[in-house]
């Protein structure tokens, strides 16, 4: 069974993809609502995959992202950005960052574990 | 709660909606009122207008996930009108008032 860790402050896209990936694909969901939360989460519960909300306060994801890359405990999880900028050269400049994909928001809950198994290889 | 994933996550998205409503509700009444307060020709502070395209953002992200894609789309509108600096023109005024109650009918029909 796979293992996902959520990170994202909004309540209602947590709950919401936590139930998608348990319900669709029968994956693991552990979710954080900070990014500080989600890099302390991430090192002890070494989850396959993160998904990971660009827009949070204090700690975005792209600085997550960074603390993520930078802690070898954390550093060859893959991680896919979640964000509801649909500009090209935010996506560009997300994707810049070296994540594994950047998804867009808002998600079919029927097709989220789907797009996540294509980028990974899980098929 | 339905056999299949399909209608599981149906009836969860429901129960979902239910309990995220009224934080869907106060993110429309953020725009609303910013609309509302520069239909009176005032100017929106700089926190006002933070909080207005925060909460756009935040509908964009979410509403396509409940079914309302076009909600997602308004709401993107109304984010682009209120980052950066502010286009108070009553045209923008107008539209932004617009998607505000476009917002609020589909956050209150959705049931």
């Amino acid at each position: 069974m796979h293992r996902i860790l959520i990170i994202d402050d909004e309540d209602d896209i947590r709950e919401v993809a936590a139930l998608s990936l348990e319900t669709v694909a029968g994956w693991e969901v552990m979710v954080a609502s900070s990014g500080a939360q989600g890099l302390a989460r991430a090192a002890t519960y070494q989850p396959d995959a993160i998904l990971l909300d660009v827009m949070m306060p204090g700690m975005d994801g792209p600085a997550t992202f960074r603390e993520l890359q930078k802690n070898p405990a954390t550093a060859h999880i893959p991680v896919m950005l979640l964000t509801a900028k649909v500009q090209a050269t935010d996506r560009s400049r997300f994707a810049d960052l070296g994540v594994k994909a950047v998804l867009v928001k808002p998600f079919d809950p029927m097709a989220l574990s789907q797009q996540v198994a294509e980028i990974l290889g899980w098929n | 709660m339905g056999d299949t994933p399909a209608s599981q996550i149906s009836e969860a998205m429901d129960r979902l909606w239910q309990k995220f409503r009224p934080q869907m509700t106060e993110r429309v009444a953020t725009l609303r009122a910013a609309a509302a307060k520069l239909a009176s020709r005032a100017c929106l502070t700089q926190e006002e207008q933070s909080n207005a395209a925060a909460d756009a953002h935040k509908l964009a992200g979410v509403l396509g996930t409940f079914g309302l894609k076009e909600g997602t789309e308004l709401a993107r509108e109304a984010e682009g009108l209120l980052e950066g600096s502010l286009d108070a023109s009553p045209a923008t005024v107008k539209r932004l008032s617009s998607i505000a109650e476009q917002l609020n009918a589909m956050v209150v029909s959705r049931g």
